[in-house]
């Protein structure tokens, strides 16, 4: 084999191999995941709409080095969670927990899907039986004076 | 459509103008904390000036203000001559204390910040955003009074002037010095 052709090979191999990917799998223990998986569940409360594995805010930062640590000391995802909203209340969990007034939440808006259908279908119902089943009797005929009214109007 | 379908729809809209009218007009600053009436957490860190441990642990059986700020925070600022009004009002009384934390700061960017406002009470870094997170606070300036018996009585979140200061003072630090109850109510 050539040189040329043998430094060709070399470098699709290197360009064609899933190495990054590996890299990123291997660069991710245990810990990391749990730690992802936990952060993904708090708000972060600077930023409101992300959680703070997404967020890039210092505060969201030091959230998950909380986690991170609390979870070295042998914490459970559930304690830390506790944590959390022992701190900040429910407002820091991206689910509000299901209990109390939260409930509203979860099945507000299937009870107003369920009333708005029932609505719905109550109206066209009512709208169906009102439409007469026969048809309406016709118009009465047209005096002379009245047709020749017409005539002349079509005409003009 | 019959009334009783009608009442129904009219009590539903009328529910959903409410809840759109608290999120339009409510203040946003106001976020109900779980915090007060639990125990204030016991947290210490470094005196920003000294570099001394400052630990709330110290001041045990004391009414205690605490108030974090930041020299990158604007609100910090307006409401830096407030606070220190506040310090000179309590700060010749012996069961009264006040603290700040300099919340997610450079160390020289707050000395400086100290420097040039100046302070007459001592203030102690949160160094890895442990004490904010155990005090559960959102942003800066945020305001924290603790009784004697260690209890969080109160929490507000924005700048302690106008009449927020008049509610902190008058009808929160005063009574809780005092032994009297406390309004909460702005």
């Amino acid at each position: 084999m050539r040189m040329s052709s043998r430094f060709t090979l070399i470098l699709l191999l290197i360009l064609t191999s899933p190495w990054p990917l590996l890299a990123e799998v291997q660069d991710e223990t245990a810990l990391d995941i749990q730690v992802r998986e936990i952060a993904k569940t708090l708000r972060c409360t600077v930023c409101q709409t992300e959680n703070i594995w997404e967020s890039g805010a210092p505060l969201a930062q030091q959230m998950r080095g909380v986690v991170r640590e609390r979870l070295k000391l042998g914490h459970s995802p559930e304690d830390i969670k506790e944590y959390f909203l022992s701190r900040y209340g429910d407002y820091i969990m991206m689910e509000p927990p299901k209990h109390g007034v939260n409930w509203f939440i979860w099945v507000g808006p299937f009870i107003l899907l369920l009333g708005g259908g029932l609505l719905l279908y109550k109206e066209v119902n009512g709208w169906v039986r009102g439409t007469p089943s026969t048809p309406a009797a016709p118009p009465p005929p047209l005096d002379e004076q009245a047709r020749q009214r017409l005539e002349r109007e079509l005409e003009s | 459509m019959t009334k009783g379908w009608q009442l129904t729809l009219v009590l539903i809209l009328l529910g959903l103008f409410a809840l759109f009218y608290q999120g339009l007009w409510g203040d946003p600053r106001h976020i109900p904390t779980v915090l007060i009436g639990t125990d204030a957490p016991m947290v210490e860190g470094p005196d920003v000036e000294t570099g001394d441990v400052i630990s709330l642990e110290q001041f045990k059986g004391k009414v205690v203000l605490l108030n974090f700020w930041a020299s990158w925070c604007y609100e910090c600022k307006v409401e830096h001559e407030s606070v220190l009004q506040l310090h000179q009002l309590f700060k010749d009384d012996p069961n009264f204390v006040m603290l700040g934390v300099n919340y997610q700061d450079k160390l020289p960017d707050a000395q400086q910040y100290l420097k040039e406002y100046g302070t007459t009470f001592p203030h102690m870094r949160d160094l890895h955003g442990q004490i904010a997170i155990d005090y559960g606070v959102y942003g800066v300036p945020e305001t924290f009074v603790i009784d004697q018996e260690g209890k969080i009585r109160y929490k507000y979140v924005g700048p302690v002037t106008g009449h927020m200061y008049t509610t902190i003072t008058q009808n929160i630090i005063a009574p809780l010095l005092k032994g009297q109850p406390i309004n909460t109510k702005s």
